[in-house]
């Protein structure tokens, strides 16, 4: 018969090292996001507790509008289940170069680098993972949470002046805000919003779950403020909410508004974005990219200007 | 996770990992004394959870290739299918049996328990005076010893139903300390306008303050009023405004 072992007394004994070093590779993991994020100087997330208000367009348009102004623009689409800033730029079908150094992101209109998941699927595929996904979406959260990480890591995005980050929707702990978080020395985030009253009810519980991790908001978008018919041009609004009464409240410059277009939605749509600066909607954008430099300058601004 | 050899009393290495099947990992091991081997055979959940840390079994021994894990993980169209947790649970837990008639051989509870159907937490808000959505029962009106005229309960109503309450206790509050009886649109302002301005500005201070674009004024007017807070100073002057320039001077 075995001797019963006292594996407390043997433990005693024993010097324990960590063979795998797994805490180690964690933390190895984490340093390359940080180097990886060092040659960017402005890291922004585009967020919305709510989907559907145009957070995709407004994350594409903002970055066309810095690379209008000569900045150096990368997009980083990590909603992975509804990828579609490539498509929007007309990039869908393009992929990520794998190289020993790291992934080479494609590079779209006006000089604009974009990473996402899309470049990962074919036509119509959604986003399966191989594993016990059907049981627990515990594992599901973790293996995105991992995704993301290695977009992060992983992709050479070289100089940049701005990253936007494309967040998928979400108000509190399923995600966006955690994702945000990952991001080392993220200069601000951006809330897209319409002036529906629904939205506003669940972009404010966004602003207050960012605002508890630590993210600084830097501002409010008002998405779909009007309707500028494209026949004779009238502009009329579509909802009757007050975007302005909800950043007093929440003590947030209001960026800027923009009319639901349906010459901008259709050939975004179709892949062939309109780029003309001089076109009233993309100017209202460049007037928001505007803002946000002016934003990120707060402390020189207020040094120059009081 | 470490393994420890009993006859020798001491830890056994690791030697290596292998791929027996879809979703499992064999990881091996081996006592350095008595040359003893085992390996550990993991179950999908198991090699999920270590695959979602990123991280490899035993240490990495080559350089991570770019989007190693996304790639390695995406399902491709010819094995998607159903799910591997499911079958093993299926099979290892239930016998072999279908899932939907092991849970109608779950006994249904014992005699005299209340059924345990619909949402756990209504009766705690019923008992709360709640609705579902978390306003009071009686449709959320928040009771006013105000009257408000006509267009400024318009004006009120169209406020987000969040935002509503906040401003109309900000607006009530003001109008008490004011001894108004009435809210007309003229208190309203009045109201945003002390609260805005919750610090005296001398007119030099508040022409200075027009130098910063109007729509990031609020924020620096905040901030100007901060640091003559910090300083213990009652009203906005150019001195105050000089420091504050020195101050934010200094991040450039």
């Amino acid at each position: 018969m075995a001797v019963e072992k006292d594996l407390k007394a043997i433990l005693g004994k024993l010097k324990f090292s960590d063979d795998a070093k797994v805490l180690a590779q964690i933390s190895e993991n984490t340093k390359l996001v940080h180097a990886r994020m060092a040659s960017i100087k402005h890291k922004l997330v585009v967020m919305s507790g709510k989907g559907g208000v145009g957070k995709s367009m407004t994350a594409v348009n903002l970055g066309l509008a810095f690379a209008r102004q000569g900045a150096k623009v990368g997009l980083l689409d990590v909603d992975l289940n509804g990828p579609c800033v490539p498509r929007m730029l007309g990039m869908h079908g393009q992929s990520l170069t794998m190289r020993p150094e790291g992934a080479i992101p494609p590079v779209g209109p006006l000089g604009v680098k974009v990473a996402s998941m899309d470049f990962f699927l074919d036509d119509a595929s959604p986003v399966r993972w191989k594993g016990p996904m059907d049981v627990s979406p515990v594992w599901l959260g973790l293996m995105e949470m991992n995704v993301i990480r290695e977009f992060l890591a992983d992709v050479v995005w070289g100089e940049l002046d701005y990253l936007l980050v494309d967040l998928p929707p979400g108000a509190a702990a399923d995600k966006p805000p955690v994702i945000a978080g990952f991001i080392p020395d993220l200069a601000g985030a951006i809330v897209v919003t319409t002036p529906s009253e629904v939205a506003s009810d669940v972009v404010q519980k966004s602003v207050t779950y960012a605002r508890d991790m630590g993210i600084k908001v830097l501002g409010m978008v008002e998405n779909m403020s009007e309707y500028r018919c494209p026949s004779c041009g009238e502009v009329n609004e579509l909802f009757e909410g007050n975007t302005e009464a909800m950043c007093e409240a929440l003590d947030l410059p209001l960026l800027g508004r923009v009319p639901f277009d349906r010459k901008i939605a259709r050939t975004f749509d179709k892949g062939e974005p309109l780029l003309d600066e001089t076109y009233p909607t993309i100017q209202r954008y460049q007037e928001i990219a505007g803002r946000i430099r002016t934003l990120l300058d707060y402390k020189k601004l207020l040094a120059d200007k009081l | 996770m470490k393994f420890v050899c009993l006859n020798c009393e001491t830890y056994m290495n690791f030697e290596k990992v292998e791929k027996p099947g879809e979703g499992t990992l064999g990881v091996f091991f081996g006592c350095p004394s008595c040359s003893a081997k085992f390996s550990m055979v993991t179950n999908p959940g198991e090699t999920q959870m270590v695959s979602s840390l990123g991280v490899q079994l035993g240490g990495r021994t080559v350089a991570a290739e770019p989007f190693e894990m996304t790639r390695g993980t995406l399902k491709d169209e010819a094995t998607a299918g159903s799910g591997q947790m499911a079958a093993y649970l299926n099979e290892k837990i239930q016998g072999g049996q279908p899932a939907a008639a092991a849970a109608t051989a779950a006994p249904a509870g014992k005699p005299g328990e209340k059924p345990s159907g619909g949402c756990p937490f209504s009766a705690m808000v019923a008992e709360m005076g709640l609705t579902s959505g978390g306003k009071p029962a009686t449709g959320g009106a928040a009771t006013s010893d105000f009257t408000w005229s006509a267009d400024a309960k318009e004006k009120l109503d169209r406020l987000p139903s969040f935002v509503k309450p906040m401003v109309q206790s900000s607006v009530e509050a003001f109008a008490r300390k004011q001894g108004y009886q009435t809210i007309t649109l003229q208190v309203m302002d009045d109201s945003k306008s002390e609260s805005s301005n919750g610090m005296p500005w001398t007119p030099d201070a508040e022409k200075r303050l027009e130098n910063i674009p109007d729509f990031i004024r609020p924020m620096a007017r905040k901030e100007v009023e901060r640091v003559a807070k910090e300083r213990g100073l009652a009203t906005i002057t150019a001195q105050v405004m000089d420091e504050v320039k020195e101050k934010f001077m200094k991040f450039m």
